[in-house]
């Protein structure tokens, strides 16, 4: 017996580690673009998220002033300035790229026929016998050490990017109610298919299953087309409709399965009361499968909010239609390769979709199982 | 009746107050524009106000207030409003958008290939023929770029299909002038000359080149150019036209020996900094940091006009970096080829104010506006070349209008099985250590599948 109860803790300590492994494993990608989305582009090209903590090493350079800025010391001619940026520190310095650090801090390298001197501090000072006529400054090569830097200026950008307010409310326009009409139906339809017997239900089921499998995107150009036929043309009901129908098929085949698995008795015993049933569909099934419901619509909300292809295709892309996807992609340019814009887009972006998902989420749990369990 | 007169009027005020306060250059101050154009067009096209035109393209961000800087003009000219909109998938959106029969009045193309795939579907409408001639006339290497929008249409027929306006130069290596001073090099005059710069960089213990040619799902285009421009500096233009057709096979000794020109340089472990192996692995956008580190990791970047995006931030272009026109051979048999992009208009429905943009943009003012801002070249030969805002961007274009052969990018004249996908793939197994006739064969090999 203890041996028996001793292996199975020593199992429950191995399925915990691998669930933890498991969970780490699961969050890095999420944390490095969490760091990333405070670090500015420079930073992100020159090293990787989890040096972002520790103090780095760079070298780079700095120019001296210009013969402008030069100043008389008796017979020589001074330009002065600090290499240094807030923070920093020296850790050598040079006068040609190939060797950026071949000088101390204090020590004296000729430059141009001129004598540069670099200091601790940063404060430099070329002197030379004969005026300066250079209109661009000498370059100053040196090796420094940063602290650790974090900035906001990404969420500022983002946030205070053009249209970007429009876009939230387009996003909100689109999205809620193509989370609420396909819930509506889907909830008639799957009553239908999982408690009214009629000839042809299992099949009908079964084509509705089968409908999960057909992409999108097969029905964009057919879609658009109709939309455009029946003189719908672009815009928000478009959307509504083409969101819902291609919501359908995953909602009334999760709604079926939960409704399916309700008692038999209760829905029995009030037909035998006389209900007819659309009262056991809104007096019974409904608040029953309350869970379900919330499950899908946490769902369909999340695709839709994410969403951009059905948006450019059925909305259009004018500043006026633009949804939040759109202006976050626009903030990346024709180019792409602004991944601080694009880490920090991805975490206000998930903003509202969290929200709503904590505040459903205890619903969500119970719905996964939605049907997995009969009469459970 | 008297109210709706009334609320159009104050429409037109509002309308029109916002277009002039749009406008980045005031009608008729700055001399260093073609003013007089603008109100020639004015003067042909005055009477088109209350119509909408629709434009789609692929800009977006600061490529997209650019192009929405240069429409206050048109709009000014002739009253009509018009809107743009971006899409980083204009390929996809305007297949469907015209597919499903609601098309943008004019659409913008970055691929010449896509553009010849819709008019052959009959969704774009000709161009009067009077542009074809007028493209001849007006552009540097004239004949280059109306054949490459002259495309067969639903019947057979051919007819110039689109009208280019904005123009890329690929044809350019990227250096640092300081570094150059630093370490004594000079400026590559000839191909020969760049080859022996290269070696001579090895040969002091430094790595010449920066090579990335990773971009996601499009890994590999980089090499493209790279073998696009070794293709006009050993062989003629009308084997590289037949190139892009596959009557000059891709795996034929000519294609084979341009890819190899340029595995003398990408594959030499000598050559690349990182290494040969970082070469695929590299990404396009950060591999010319390379340039600008202390010490630097390598000293030449072969790369388009627009990489000057990805520079550090604070690099000034012309000082901090500047770059030389990709050197043709010494023996000046070929002349001086340049590849290069662009941007397509077409017209799409029968919008009247879709054609009347079109000649908007034929307008010398159309060009100078946004050359005057930044970001374009055109092979425009009409348009004052005073409108550049740096002596970096006008020696751009003059590489451009001292082109005697200009040439698209092939692989966007390719079908996209292969320019956007057996090209990219084989270019990246050939820097992963395949061979070039291999590479060649394989490419070939999908080509015959698709035809």
């Amino acid at each position: 017996m203890e041996g028996m109860a001793g292996q199975k803790s020593s199992l429950t300590w191995l399925v915990n580690i691998a669930a933890l492994v498991l969970v780490v494993m699961w969050t890095i990608p999420t944390a490095g673009l969490f760091v990333s989305s405070f670090r500015d582009r420079d930073q992100i090209s020159a090293t990787g998220w989890w040096k972002s903590m520790t103090s780095s090493e760079q070298t780079g350079f700095v120019r001296t002033g210009t013969a402008d800025d030069q100043t008389q010391d008796g017979d020589l001619y001074v330009l002065e300035g600090n290499v240094l940026g807030e923070g920093q520190s020296l850790v050598g310095w040079g006068t040609r790229s190939r060797e950026p650090a071949a000088y101390k801090a204090g020590e004296t390298a000729e430059l141009d026929g001129a004598q540069l001197t670099v200091n601790e501090d940063g404060s430099y000072r070329l002197e030379s016998t004969a005026p300066f006529e250079m209109r661009r400054g000498e370059r100053i090569f040196v090796t420094t050490a940063s602290p650790p830097h974090f900035t906001l200026s990404n969420y500022s950008r983002v946030l205070s990017a053009e249209g970007i307010g429009r876009a939230f409310m387009n996003t909100m326009t689109v999205t809620i109610p193509a989370t609420i009409i396909p819930i509506l139906i889907a909830a008639f339809a799957a009553y239908a298919l999982a408690w009214m017997e009629f000839p042809g239900r299992a099949l009908l089921t079964a084509a509705v299953v089968g409908l999960l499998v057909v992409p999108l995107q097969v029905a964009l150009i057919p879609l658009l087309r109709l939309h455009n036929e029946i003189g719908i043309g672009k815009g928000y009901l478009g959307i509504w409709l083409a969101h819902t129908g291609f919501g359908l098929p995953l909602a009334i085949y999760l709604l079926r399965n939960y409704m399916a698995g309700l008692p038999r008795e209760v829905i029995e015993s009030a037909r035998v009361d006389g209900a007819t049933e659309f009262q056991i569909f809104r007096k019974i099934i409904l608040p029953l499968s309350f869970p379900a419901l919330a499950s899908f619509a946490i769902f369909q909300f999340l695709w839709v909010w994410n969403d951009l292809l059905v948006a450019t295709v059925f909305l259009g892309n004018t500043r006026e239609q633009l949804v939040m996807t759109g202006v976050l992609r626009e903030l990346m340019g024709s180019k792409g390769g602004e991944w601080e814009i694009l880490a920090t887009s991805a975490f206000i972006s998930i903003s509202v979709p969290l929200l709503v998902f904590f505040a459903m989420q205890k619903y969500l749990v119970r719905g996964l199982l939605a049907g997995s369990v009969k009469g459970g | 009746m008297k109210r709706n007169l009334l609320v159009s009027v104050a429409m037109i005020a509002l309308t029109s107050g916002a277009a002039q306060a749009q406008m980045k250059f005031p009608i008729g101050e700055d001399d260093t524009f073609n003013w007089a154009s603008l109100e020639e067009f004015k003067a042909a096209h005055g009477d088109l106000s209350g119509q909408t035109l629709t434009v789609l393209g692929p800009w977006l961000g600061g490529d997209k207030d650019l192009f929405e800087s240069v429409i206050p003009y048109f709009e000014d000219a002739t009253g009509v409003d018009v809107q743009y909109s971006g899409s980083d998938s204009f390929e996809q959106q305007i297949v469907i958008d015209s597919e499903a029969g609601s098309p943008p009045d004019v659409a913008v193309f970055p691929q010449p290939g896509l553009a010849a795939g819709l008019a052959a579907k009959g969704q774009l409408k000709p161009l009067p023929d009077e542009v074809g001639q007028w493209i001849t006339d007006n552009y540097a290497a004239g004949d280059s770029w109306k054949k490459l929008v002259t495309y067969a249409g639903p019947d057979g027929a051919e007819h110039v299909y689109a009208f280019p306006y904005k123009a890329d130069v690929k044809s350019l290596v990227w250096y640092v002038p300081e570094n150059f001073e630093d370490a004594g090099y000079e400026v590559p005059e000839t191909l020969e000359d760049l080859r022996a710069l290269t070696e001579q960089i090895a040969a002091d213990g430094e790595k010449p080149w920066c090579i990335g040619l990773g971009s996601g799902g499009a890994t590999g285009w980089p090499a493209t150019d790279w073998v696009e421009d070794m293709m006009l500096r050993t062989n003629s233009p009308e084997d590289y036209d037949a190139w892009t057709t596959n009557e000059l096979k891709f795996n034929d000794p000519k294609v084979v020996k341009a890819i190899d020109d340029f595995g003398w340089f990408a594959k030499n472990e000598d050559f690349v900094a990182g290494g040969v192996g970082s070469v695929a692995a590299t990404d396009f956008r950060d591999s010319p940091k390379g340039l600008f580190e202390s010490p630097p990791a390598c000293y030449l970047h072969h790369a388009a006009s627009f990489i000057t995006t990805f520079f550090p931030e604070g690099t000034i272009v012309g000082e901090d970096a500047d770059f030389f026109y990709m050197p043709a051979p010494a023996d000046g048999s070929l002349g001086q080829p340049v590849v290069g992009g662009g941007t397509l208009f077409s017209v799409l429905t029968d919008n009247p104010a879709g054609p009347a943009f079109i000649e908007f943009l034929q307008t010398p003012l159309a060009h100078e506006i946004w050359m005057a801002q930044q970001g374009f070249l055109t092979p425009h030969t009409g348009v004052n070349p005073e409108a550049y805002t740096d002596e970096t961007v006008k020696r751009m274009g003059d590489v451009l209008l001292n082109a005697t052969t200009f040439r698209f990018d092939g692989s966007d004249l390719m079908p996209g099985a292969i320019g956007a996908g057996a090209f990219w793939t084989g270019m990246v197994d050939f820097v992963g250590g395949k061979s070039a006739q291999e590479v060649a064969d394989q490419i070939q090999a999908t080509w015959d599948t698709i035809k």
